[in-house]
């Protein structure tokens, strides 16, 4: 089962003898603590709290035209809610996380469950699935710049001999997002599946003989058995991919720009442009600090379960 | 498998194969974008060919692809700039997730609970999130458009502690003690000790941040400006981005193998060790 | 430990590298390339022969993408204390950069040489001045200058009927042509009369173009706070591009990227496309049928915005290094290097003087396209330039590409867009402007 192995994980420093543990704590000391950790801290705090810090500051930090300080205050949110285009990519974001995390992990369980059984030739699947896992995302999305382009691109070509027309996948904004989610499904996908196949591996299969004896069929078997034992690993797939359709935007920037109309403009796109294009850096300051509370609400929400995602050992 | 599968009545394994067959039908369609990439690469593909799609190796292979993104592109320094802040990251990772993973699994001091969810909180917090302060701390540390500009917010990383901290409390506490009683140091039962048991977390650890800094973008992109300073995805967009503008398909093709093949390479060698660090590892 | 000495290695080759020209000026040169990756090996290639010829001197060329990536690039590195020496700047970011206060003058450096801002601006052509003069100083110095062009497939004129030799002049016969050359199969278009670029950037330019041959201005070239997108010129050329589109059929429907654009006119699956002159000599090399170019046609009159590139230098540089900036753009921009530049990139050349070389007369006698692009530049006009230009181009373009997908209606789009564009424009007009005593 997955859990028992994680559990197995999470328990095996209880076994320790307590008396010996004890001395080793009283052996070394706080301070030697303190300098073990103090390199991690250091760059965290340079590379994290700072950056935090100073995107909140910058969220309530008032400016004036060309960069003048005229004080603080929560104008910075109230232009950024005031902003259509802020409610667009909220929403872009919302429509890509769902069009993204769904069926990926849809997939993902049913690939994994079908290319379970170790055979040759399911490991030679399994490697074709997971190929795109490797790729850069930027490689990604030049190869789908071709795969995509209407008429004589890989998609259309090849649904031309199935007698449908040439469409303009990334040109018109009611399909430009659902291509967008095309290229991370397929990017993604196969590294879920991975996370799913230790996820069965774990199932006792006694579980399924047992079952199978009661009478009941591959499917009553894999919603009665399969599926619930799955839950930790989905949960776990769950909170990545929640992760990677917040912070993943180079597909965006190099296929779209976040057009056309900014119909594939997602959250840390907005950002970007905001600071670079559009040189607001309170705004930008303010949806980023958004964005950051959003993140850390899903890591505390998720702790335990990232606990255990993060020991499959297969 | 084999006595199981005759197990089967008949109408059961026709359904099987139909299962089979759709799964490998599926698995070429999933494949045909790389392996357009690989047709392309080594086929002459005249401007506004309508049939640049064609998967068909019905052609003499050209090397003119890779010729031209050679001489438009300065690959050697890209592989050596991405080669450097992949590995130059890692070096620095490894040794501070080792010592904070140890702090956390072996010892008791005051706050550390405290410390270790302040250490957690950047575990959902992928760099790109923090772009445009991050650049700001890096101009400020006179870091820009350097390479360890770009390696530097990832040398601490959470995520590797809270890794090493699982790895460690797996590890029993019996060898550090006898190690301790023979009378080595503490660097030493570290060094000689604790890090040869801990090879597997490490190992997970690394393939997965060689992977991802390697196919890193946005970052990099930022914080430098120079050529010499350029990593492999910078580069790949820098030039294969007005490829496509012109259309040229095959330098795109082969431009993009350039970038991923090493990868596809390490990856289709070394397939049990990827695919059990990604597990081991979870994030990236 | 192998690492470790390996990357040792690798380190003390870059340090040798990079100590081998110590007495020269070194300095940093970013440059966009908005077509053709050839062109960014030509570039390095010039620099190269520039650093030969001046020892005293040594550039770095940095290839730093699109127009837009490169603005992003060197506001970065302005603010980060690490400016470039020179930059090649989109023409109409200029204003920008003055009105953040980015870029030095080249006034004090013309005067330097005994020459006035006139006289320097005088070896130009006439359209180039609007965009590299801001508040009556010099701030950019045209490099690679370009305008729209209408590219058409001359095979495909002669098999629908048409004369090759007569483009068309005016937006009617434009529409009369496309409908010729439009052709179907079934119910699917296998050849379109008409595709217009609809990527950002190229958008914004190409309705800017539509738009002053519609006898609009476009946007207020004496002061950067007012755009004219809601006016009779712009929102006809926007109702002319969405009935191209929806009412004549002779465009595809939806934004059309510019390489699935260029594509299909190299594989004859459209007869007519609007690019920069930039990509004249791009296209000449790799089209296989027979292409010709001709102006863009008018419906009021004949005008083209001026496109391409000046050369500026950002604010935060020594003196030292501005004075070997002042003496690359001084080579760069000279007849002969940008003469030669012209004919490799199709750009023309913004320096009169090179078109009195006899290298330049023989190319144009050889290449009568070229001498179509250089004719045109007669009715061409200064580059919108506002306040947060890309920001407001982004307004206008992201609501066409609304149009085109057939979302909303030519007056709707305009109607919004100069809402946005309005509300972008704002803070720089309640500075001036709007700043009144009180």
């Amino acid at each position: 089962m997955a859990q028992a192995l994680t559990e197995a994980a999470i328990l095996a420093p209880r076994l320790e003898r307590p008396a010996q543990a004890r001395r080793t704590h009283s052996a070394i000391s706080t301070s030697l603590a303190f300098w073990l950790l103090a390199p991690s801290f250091f760059l965290l705090f340079l590379f994290t709290y700072v950056p935090i810090l100073e995107a909140l500051t910058q969220a309530v930090s008032l400016e004036g035209f060309g960069g003048k300080p005229i004080g603080y205050g929560l104008g910075n949110f109230q232009r950024l809610f005031a902003d259509a285009s802020f409610w667009k990519a909220l929403w872009n974001n919302l429509v890509y996380g769902l069009g993204t995390v769904a069926p990926s992990i849809i997939l993902a369980v049913v690939l994994g469950v079908a290319l379970q059984e170790a055979t040759r030739l399911n490991a030679l699947l399994r490697t074709m699935i997971v190929f795109p896992v490797v790729l850069p995302l930027v490689a990604v999305a030049t190869l789908f710049a071709f795969v995509l382009m209407p008429g004589v691109g890989l998609l259309d070509h090849h649904l031309a001999k199935l007698g449908i027309a040439a469409t303009n996948w990334l040109g018109s904004p009611d399909t430009a997002l659902y291509a967008i989610i095309g290229l991370s499904i397929w990017k993604n996908a196969g590294y879920y599946m991975l996370f799913v196949l230790a996820g069965l591996q774990a199932i006792a299969p006694e579980l399924h003989e047992a079952a199978k004896l009661d009478g009941a069929g591959p499917v009553s078997r894999f919603f009665r058995i399969t599926l619930p034992l799955l839950k930790p690993t989905l949960a776990f797939i769950l909170v990545i991919a929640i992760i990677n359709v917040v912070t993943q935007i180079d597909h965006v920037i190099v296929l779209t720009g976040g057009g056309p109309s900014d119909s594939t403009n997602i959250i840390l796109n907005y950002i970007f442009q905001a600071a670079h294009q559009q040189g607001d850096s309170g705004r930008a300051a303010a949806a980023t600090v958004i964005s950051v509370a959003a993140l850390l609400s899903l890591s505390v929400a998720s702790l335990r379960t990232l606990e255990r995602g993060m020991h499959y050992e297969s | 498998m084999k006595t199981r599968r005759a197990r089967f009545p008949a109408p059961r394994r026709t359904l099987r194969l139909l299962a089979v067959a759709l799964l490998c039908g599926f698995a070429l369609i999933w494949s045909t974008p790389l392996l357009w990439m690989l047709v392309a690469s080594v086929r002459d593909i005249p401007f506004g060919s309508t049939d640049a799609a064609s998967l068909m190796p019905d052609f003499k292979p050209t090397n003119a692809h890779f010729a031209d993104a050679f001489a438009q592109g300065d690959f050697v320094r890209w592989y050596v700039n991405t080669l450097l802040v992949t590995l130059g990251i890692l070096m620095v990772q490894l040794v501070t997730i080792t010592l904070a993973g140890y702090a956390f699994a072996r010892m008791e001091f005051r706050g550390k609970n405290l410390l270790f969810y302040l250490f957690l909180l950047q575990l959902t917090l992928a760099p790109p999130i923090l772009i445009v302060p991050n650049t700001l701390m890096i101009v400020r540390l006179g870091l820009y458009d350097s390479l360890p500009g770009i390696m530097a917010p990832y040398f601490a990383s959470a995520f590797g502690v809270f890794l090493m901290r699982q790895t460690f409390k797996t590890i029993p506490r019996d060898f550090e003690e006898a190690a301790i009683l023979d009378g080595a140091s503490f660097a030493q039962m570290i060094r000689l000790v604790l890090v040869p048991l801990a090879r597997p977390g490490l190992i997970a650890f690394s393939i997965v941040s060689l992977t991802s800094h390697w196919n890193e973008f946005l970052w990099p992109l930022m914080v430098t400006d120079s050529p010499d300073k350029m990593v492999l995805t910078v580069g790949l967009t820098s030039f294969v981005r007005s490829a496509e503008q012109a259309a040229d398909w095959g330098l795109v093709a082969a431009a993009t193998l350039l970038v991923a093949g090493p990868l596809l390479v390490a990856f289709a060698l070394f397939q049990r060790q990827f695919v059990n660090s990604f597990l081991f590892t979870g994030i990236k | 430990m192998r690492l470790v000495r390996s990357m040792a290695l690798a380190g003390a080759l870059l340090t040798m590298a990079a100590t081998t020209a110590v007495a020269a000026t070194r300095i940093d040169f970013f440059f966009p390339v908005p077509v053709d990756g050839a062109l960014a090996k030509e570039m390095q290639n010039l620099v190269a022969r520039f650093n030969q010829e001046n020892p005293d001197i040594e550039v770095t060329a940095a290839y730093t993408g699109t127009y837009d990536e490169t603005d992003i690039k060197t506001r970065a590195a302005i603010k980060a204390g690490k400016p470039p020496a020179v930059a090649l700047m989109s023409a109409n970011f200029i204003t920008q950069y003055h009105i953040d206060d980015l870029v030095d003058p080249f006034d004090p450096l013309v005067r330097a040489e005994g020459k006035t801002p006139e006289d320097f601006m005088g070896e130009f052509w006439p359209a180039l001045s609007g965009n590299a003069r801001v508040d009556g100083k010099i701030y950019g110095v045209p490099f690679q200058n370009s305008t729209p062009l209408l590219y058409y497939n001359a095979e495909a004129f002669t098999e629908a009927g048409l004369d090759p030799d007569k483009p068309p002049t005016t937006w009617e016969e434009w529409v009369e042509d496309a409908k010729k050359l439009t052709r179907h199969e079934g119910d699917k278009t296998t050849r379109y009369g008409i595709m217009l670029p609809g990527t950002y950037d190229i958008l914004g330019w190409t309705i800017s173009a539509l738009t002053l041959s519609n006898g609009g201005q476009y946007y207020n070239p004496d002061w950067g706070g007012e755009i004219y997108y809601d006016t009779p010129s712009t929102v006809g050329a926007l109702t002319f591009v969405d009935d191209l589109v929806h009412k004549f059929k002779v465009m595809p429907e939806g934004t059309i990227q510019t390489p699935a654009m260029n594509n299909a006119f190299f594989g004859g699956q459209v007869a007519m496309i609007v690019s920069s002159t930039g990509s004249l000599s791009f296209i000449r090399q790799n089209m296989k049928t027979p292409f010709k170019v001709a102006f863009i046609p008018r419906n009021v009159r004949n005008a083209v915005p001026i496109g391409g590139a000046s050369l500026i230098i950002p604010k935060g540089n020594s003196q030292e290094r501005k004075q070997a900036a002042w003496k690359l753009i001084k080579w760069l921009t000279s007849p002969q290097i940008s003469g030669g530049w012209s004919r490799f990139t199709g750009y023309f050349a913004p320096v009169k003087a090179a078109y009195e070389l006899p290298e330049m007369k023989e190319f144009l006698d050889k290449n009568p396209d070229a001498k179509v692009a250089l004719e045109q530049l007669a009715f061409a006009k200064p580059w919108f330039a506002t306040y947060n230009t890309v920001a407001v181009r982004k307004a206008l373009e992201d609501e066409v590409q609304a149009m085109l997908s057939g979302k909303k209606t030519p007056t709707e789009a305009a109607k919004s867009a100069q809402a946005n564009a309005n509300a972008l424009l704002k803070p720089y007009v309640d500075a001036t402007a709007l700043n009144l005593p009180k």
